[in-house]
């Protein structure tokens, strides 16, 4: 009962900014939102209600796979896919996910550090593994990978299949 | 000469390496004096690609692969794993496996509070106490390896169940040894509250306030330390928790004090639930099946690990192999908001702060250069220790 309240709240409290709504689980709700609203939207959750906290940062990398009938070999298709960042947060066992969808050419986000002291970490995560700019974040230092890791190369993408095959392109 | 106005300020690099602890991490203290006004953290120095890995992998290997994420606490990542699997693949593991899941979890948090206990003791001067509780934490070590075979990576979980049974003869091994730990923690819990030199380096030391713990996202032990109530086992209760409850332990003062006696206090609730399960073990099966391909979809599964909620996302794309694992382990988190408390504090304090939220701990032993314009000091991470030691000495 509790978690079915906590969700109503949150779908109250970001029902602006929502493009669309959806329960994958029944403690669950996930939103879809524009990255320009990303900042004002988890002020209203998080800072505004203090509703519950960023628990994590998932990033995906939703390419597009094509395979090919006669090989049945599956490659990526550069026409489509997208990245996408999830929010989650958590009150007790309710989830309220925050997606953005990010275009390949143009991955940029503002960076919710201001607001959250403490997700920076999950920023430059995101950043070194997937390539997403965060814009405004403080700290850009690489965090994971090793220091002489070649730059533009995100470890986490699913074109990423080794270090040898990047150097060749 | 020109006199200084600007304040003399240092950068104190502490980390990444210690070839005989667990985990390397990279903290840099900028300090005014001895006062601490900002901290950063470089990781990744065991970055292992295990999310790379896992979508490489079937979903059974995964399981093994998850497992080894952490020495320390290595069950609660199979069974974050396999629960959000089994939730995709819709099949729930029989009631005696979710028990038996539940016992290894708890004698995991056993062994993982008295290794921080003897760790934190340690990093605080206190040997003593380090020896006599890592001696005492063997009891439910061998425990660990009479059930599962294994000191570390139990290998407990499989998709669908468990592959241990309990016999009559281990649960009264398990019995005993809850007594003896039991009579020992009543032990550590008076020294930690009443030992007046080890009080000077706890009590009031690392404050981090309800408001900050509750808004920067803290969690396990260390947020409720400081009276956040946030414990997945009571707040979203995942395999037997349901039918074998667990009291929520806080504590209001949110220092390093009260980090030690909500996880000393926490290892009652774990030597009384241990107990309530072996004696009211369900019968049954252990497992069931699991199908090799995992229906299209995604899961959070999310699980209190000793250092606090770990977080699984897992999408599958309805193949044999994951589309995406991401792990979110509770030191992450916790790392986080100590940085940000760190700043005001002593640099003596910073051993016993960092070692308070329990991280896989270890960044430790490089050198520590402070440069100076006239003289240059250098300290490793035993000499900071000891720094801290002898601060606290003549306080």
């Amino acid at each position: 009962m509790e978690t079915e309240k906590a969700l109503e709240l949150a779908e109250s409290l970001l029902k602006d900014f929502a493009i669309s709504t959806n329960r994958p689980e029944e403690n669950r709700v996930d939103f879809v939102i524009d990255r320009k609203n990303l900042k004002p939207a988890v002020n209203a959750i998080l800072v505004d209600k203090r509703w519950g906290y960023l628990s994590a940062i998932t990033a995906l990398d939703n390419a597009l796979w094509k395979v090919d009938e006669t090989t049945k070999k599956k490659t990526i298709d550069p026409s489509g896919g997208s990245l996408e960042l999830l929010y989650h947060f958590c009150q007790a066992a309710a989830v309220a996910t925050l997606r953005v969808s990010l275009s390949y050419d143009d991955p940029k986000v503002d960076s919710i550090c201001d607001l959250i002291s403490s997700v920076s970490m999950y920023e430059r995560e995101a950043a070194e593994l997937y390539g997403i700019e965060f814009v405004g974040t403080p700290n850009t230092d690489k965090l994971l990978l090793p220091d002489n890791w070649p730059a533009g190369v995100y470890p986490m993408r699913k074109t990423f299949t080794s270090l040898e095959d990047s150097a060749k392109g | 000469m020109e006199p200084k106005t600007a304040p003399e300020k240092f950068i104190v690099p502490i980390g990444p390496q210690h070839p005989a602890l667990k985990e390397p991490g990279h903290f840099e203290f900028t300090v005014e004096g001895e006062v601490v006004t900002n901290a950063t953290a470089r990781l990744g120095f065991v970055h292992r690609g295990m999310e790379k890995g896992a979508e490489n992998r079937t979903w059974i290997q995964g399981l093994y692969l998850m497992e080894r994420v952490c020495g320390i606490c290595s069950h609660v990542h199979a069974l974050a794993f396999a629960l959000g699997v089994e939730k995709l693949a819709g099949v729930q593991a029989p009631p005696r496996a979710q028990a038996i899941r539940e016992l290894v979890s708890e004698l995991e948090r056993i062994h993982s509070h008295l290794l921080w206990l003897g760790v934190a003791a340690h990093e605080g001067g206190f040997d003593t106490l380090f020896m006599f509780s890592w001696r005492d934490r063997e009891t439910v070590m061998d425990l660990l390896e009479t059930i599962s075979g294994n000191r570390v990576n139990y290998s407990a979980n499989v998709l669908g169940g468990v592959k241990i049974d309990i016999s009559d003869k281990q649960a009264d091994a398990i019995r005993k040894g809850m007594d003896f730990l039991e009579e020992r923690t009543q032990h550590y819990l008076k020294v930690v509250t009443e030992d007046e030199t080890f009080l000077g380096r706890t009590r009031n030391i690392g404050v981090m306030s309800f408001e900050q713990a509750d808004f920067l996202g803290a969690i396990g032990p260390t947020g409720r330390a400081s009276g956040v109530k946030r414990d997945v086992r009571v707040d979203s209760p995942y395999t037997a928790y349901n039918d074998f409850p667990v009291k929520l332990i806080t504590h209001t003062h949110g220092d390093l004090e009260a980090r030690f006696i909500v996880r000393i206090q926490e290892l009652y609730e774990s030597y009384r639930l241990v107990r309530e399960l072996v004696d009211k073990m369900p019968t049954g099966d252990l497992s069931v099946k699991v199908p090799r391909r995992i229906p299209e979809g995604e899961v959070i599964s999310r699980v209190e690990a000793p250092r606090g909620e770990l977080l699984y996302f897992i999408k599958s794309n309805g193949s044999d192999t994951p589309e995406r694992i991401k792990v979110r382990t509770p030191s992450l988190c916790n790392w986080s908001s100590v940085l940000v408390t760190a700043v005001g504090h002593n640099l003596a304090d910073m051993p016993m702060i960092l070692a308070g939220i329990d991280p896989c701990f270890s960044c430790n032993d490089r050198i520590v250069t402070v440069n100076r314009k006239t003289d240059s000091t250098q300290m490793d991470w035993e000499d900071l220790r000891q720094f801290g030691i002898e601060y606290y000495k003549w306080m």
